[in-house]
């Protein structure tokens, strides 16, 4: 019933080369570029913090690869990778 | 008439710890009107003021998207209480400041509350609360809310705040870049001249500017609303094009900067290694190895606490209703009153009453997993499994509560927030095998399948999972397709709960248990002792009792015929004996004889008891099968008779829909055992194997009584979670005709292949 591998998503934006925050590995940071998607699902992330140029860091995948634990403005917050393929990042160090 | 307070805040921001704190018990709970969403209210006295305290959903923002933020917007537009308090995670300031500027601009007088400043602390956070104060045109309360530290300096604020009406805010605007603020000049400008008595103008244009439809429609009933939504319209197209963003995104943005620029103001963050104790406790708890197993074995810990330690109170209040059903029987005369009070009322209430010790335990159990944060981690941990049916990870935990009963189980999807998932999880929990099958699945398996009774049942509880998935997946391809909302979870910091507060949500849910399923299962209880106690009497077909006569009689005489038998033995015997030494009676050759004549007495009144037994149940059975209740059985039986059932099994399914333990005792009482049986009464299995029920028609009965309409405590509990009789029918008819399909599928094919035969 589940692939026990990271689930791979179709790319949906313009732009394939675009870092996606799913593409970030646990450990790794990022800055938000642009969030994709509906508007309902952007004004909630904004809303929640998720800004532009706002540092998010990978914290971990959940045991069955999805969905990622990230950290920002100092709280935890969970996303479906499926969610996180529509933030475009930059890789921060 | 005590002062209006409203408390706001953030889920996971320590609302209710501080409600409680401020409140103590004197609380209500209820439902905000149309919608399933907990509506808490208390009072609490300070000096000689009283206040009415409302605990308002815990949202992010104000924004009418969920219906939880709706109530809070609405509640604090139209009720306009004296005082606002804003609770605020000091250990998380920026994000909780968000809903802070939100109400700000809503203008209410306000008391913000600096809430678990321990856990600042921790973080090696330090706030400058009088700058901050100032910043945000309010008071600041530092607080521990779980020691109940800064209380009363909050309730003195509280008072202040509220007493000094005129000096009810030093306003402060949140300022937005300049394009913006034009905008939000030229629209208040407008609302202003078409309606002087509004407040929040700010508040309104800001609205309007994010486009919110409540406002919009609000905005639309005046009179020059279309001039005034026109220049809106304009409006945004500018702020568009400016910013290649919504309005709405923009103004958040601008509050964001605002609150990062408040934050470095008064938050120094000191230069000590902080040490984040949650995220060190998941790196164990939802490690990706070990995450799983242990949120297996907290299951598997739940459930064994749940019933191992619900089994003492369970023993008591089992003895405590049978004395209380012999003392009523004692002080009552023999009436139909006495028996609709004791059998009906009190057996049938009592029946359930017997669960209360679980369901409480179990809710204990939640409310610890809840206020720790665990629950966060559950949705985690499950939401790829959850996923695939369209459901929410947190919807896993209602999932696994219908393991133990239904009724709380469906109680618990209130910790989803999304309608069409709450929904969608009380639609599929019914398939969730409940404690309350498994009474009959062992009594039925134990008779027709004694060599694999275990695999029948287990098998009983897997088929349930694939049934409770595959109507997951149906339904939300069909009937609640796309209302789904993407998933962002909270993961808050880990807490040890307070006592306080498990005890206060276990008995607020437990008493809703106890009030709302108590009165259908009461009439229940009484709708079934009627059609089992009318007609009065009823005309056998044979005399009973003159049987009853003639075979002990006929058992008499055999008894008879022996005894003479043994004396004429006896007497031969005796004359023959010779022996001075022993007295007759001690001699071998009595004993011998003696020893065969009570083996056969007691051979004979044991087959005595056995043939009476057997005619007493057929008796029962003859009286049960003209009572209404068998009345009702035989119309049905031409129904159920695809399925190979009888009248007995339309009988037992009808009273199952009480509660399915019933199914046990209905047939205890069909075949004449008394209802008093338990799973392994002999009397029923050797009755139901005497029915003419195969194990292929018993198959087909364990199936139906898995899949089929859940008892009536799940139907109220159905309702009242959906909130309307549509899903509720829905839920019943899509159970029965899926039973129905199941079981008809078995009996069909399996006498079509001869299976199990």
């Amino acid at each position: 019933m589940f692939n026990f591998r990271k689930p791979q998503y179709r790319v949906s934006a313009e732009n394939l080369d675009d870092l996606r925050l799913s593409d970030l590995k646990p450990g790794e940071k990022g800055r938000i570029v642009e969030i994709g998607g509906s508007d309902q699902f952007r004004h909630r992330l904004i809303e929640m913090g998720l800004t532009k140029d706002i540092e998010i860091s990978v914290d971990k995948y959940a045991p069955l690869l999805d969905p990622m634990e990230l950290i920002v403005r100092g709280y935890h917050i969970s996303l479906r990778g499926i969610d996180a393929q529509k933030i475009v990042v930059t890789k921060s160090t | 008439m005590g002062l209006n307070i409203a408390i706001a805040g953030n889920p996971n921001c320590g609302k209710t710890t501080i409600f409680n704190a401020l409140t103590g018990a004197r609380q209500q709970v209820g439902n905000w009107p149309g919608v399933t969403v907990e509506r808490k209210s208390g009072r609490f006295k300070h000096l000689e003021h009283k206040f009415d305290v409302i605990d308002l959903p815990g949202t992010y923002s104000l924004t009418a998207f969920s219906a939880e933020e709706r109530i809070v917007q609405q509640f604090l537009l139209n009720e306009k209480p004296d005082v606002v308090i804003n609770i605020i995670d000091a250990s998380n300031l920026e994000r909780n400041l968000f809903l802070t500027t939100q109400l700000i601009e809503l203008g209410s007088p306000m008391v913000i509350v600096l809430n678990m400043m321990d856990m600042a602390d921790e973080k090696g956070l330090e706030i400058d609360i009088e700058t901050l104060a100032t910043l945000l045109g309010a008071p600041v309360v530092p607080i521990v809310g779980r020691s109940g530290e800064g209380i009363d300096v909050l309730k003195e604020k509280i008072v202040r705040v509220a007493t000094e009406l005129s000096t009810k805010s030093r306003p402060i605007n949140i300022p937005y870049q300049r394009d913006i603020e034009n905008e939000i000049e030229k629209i208040s400008n407008l609302v202003k001249q078409s309606n002087k008595n509004l407040h929040e103008i700010r508040w309104i244009a800001v609205k309007l500017l994010e486009s919110d439809e409540q406002t919009r429609d609000e905005i639309r009933a005046l009179n020059s609303g279309e001039a005034i939504l026109k220049q809106v319209g304009q409006s945004i197209d500018r702020i568009e094009r400016l910013f290649k963003d919504t309005g709405r995104a923009v103004i958040s943005h601008a509050r964001y900067g605002f609150i990062q620029g408040a934050v470095r103001e008064c938050v120094i963050e000191k230069l000590q290694d902080s040490v984040d104790y949650s995220r060190r406790i998941d790196r164990v708890i939802t490690n990706r190895w070990l995450g799983l197993p242990i949120f297996g074995l907290f299951m598997w810990l739940m459930f064994k606490i749940t019933y191992d330690l619900g089994s003492f109170p369970m023993d008591w209040i089992d003895a405590g209703v049978a004395s209380l059903m012999n003392l009523i029987s004692g002080l009552l005369p023999e009436s139909m009153f006495a028996s609709l009070v004791i059998d009906g009322a009190i057996g049938g209430v009592g029946a359930i009453a017997v669960f209360l010790p679980n369901i409480f335990i179990l809710f204990f159990i939640i409310a610890i997993l809840e206020d720790s944060g665990y629950m966060a981690r559950v949705a985690f941990i499950m939401d790829r499994v959850m996923h695939n049916i369209g459901l929410h990870g947190k919807a896993f935990i209602p999932m696994v509560m219908g393991f133990g009963c239904n009724v709380p189980a469906i109680m618990g999807t209130r910790i989803l927030e999304s309608r069409r998932d709450r929904i969608l999880t009380v639609l599929i929990n019914p398939f969730m095998s409940c404690s309350a099958r498994l009474p009959v699945y062992i009594l039925v398996a134990g008779a027709f399948f004694p060599e694999n009774a275990a695999t029948v049942i287990f098998s009983m509880y897997i088929f349930g999972i694939l049934a409770a998935i595959a109507s997951g997946k149906l339904f939300s391809k069909t009937i609640l397709k796309g209302m789904s909302k993407p998933f962002v979870l909270e993961l808050p910091p880990y807490q040890r709960p307070t006592m306080r507060s498990l005890i206060l949500h276990t008995w607020e849910r437990g008493y809703l248990f106890i009030q709302k399923m108590g009165t259908v299962i009461l009439v229940g209880s009484i709708l079934i002792w009627v059609l089992g106690y009318f007609p009065r009497n009823v005309e056998l077909d044979r005399d009973y009792s003159g049987e009853r006569k003639i075979v002990s009689q006929s058992y008499s005489q055999d008894l008879f015929k022996l005894t003479l038998n043994f004396e004429t033995s006896i007497k031969k015997d005796r004359d023959s004996y010779h022996s001075e030494m022993v007295e007759y009676p001690a001699s071998t050759g009595y004993k011998q004889l003696k020893a065969q004549y009570d083996s056969l007495k007691s051979h004979i009144s044991e087959a005595e008891a056995s043939t009476l037994f057997a005619l007493r149940q057929q008796e029962m059975g003859d009286i049960t099968e003209r009572k209404w209740i068998g009345r009702v059985g035989k119309v049905f039986e031409p129904i159920v008779a695809p399925l190979g059932f009888t009248w007995r099994e339309s009988v037992a399914l009808i009273t199952g829909f009480v509660a399915k333990e019933i199914v046990v005792s209905t047939y205890g009482v069909l075949f004449g055992v008394g209802d008093d049986v338990d799973e392994k009464s002999h009397g029923v299995i050797s009755g139901l194997r005497a029915s003419g029920m195969t194990p292929l028609v018993a198959l087909g009965f364990l199936v139906f009584t898995l899949l089929y309409t859940p008892c009536l405590a799940t139907v109220a509990a159905i309702k009242r979670e959906t909130g309307t009789w549509a899903y509720t029918f829905f839920s019943i008819a899509y159970s029965l005709v899926l039973a129905y399909g199941m079981a008809f599928g078995i009996n069909y094919f399996g006498t079509m292949f001869q299976w199990l035969s």
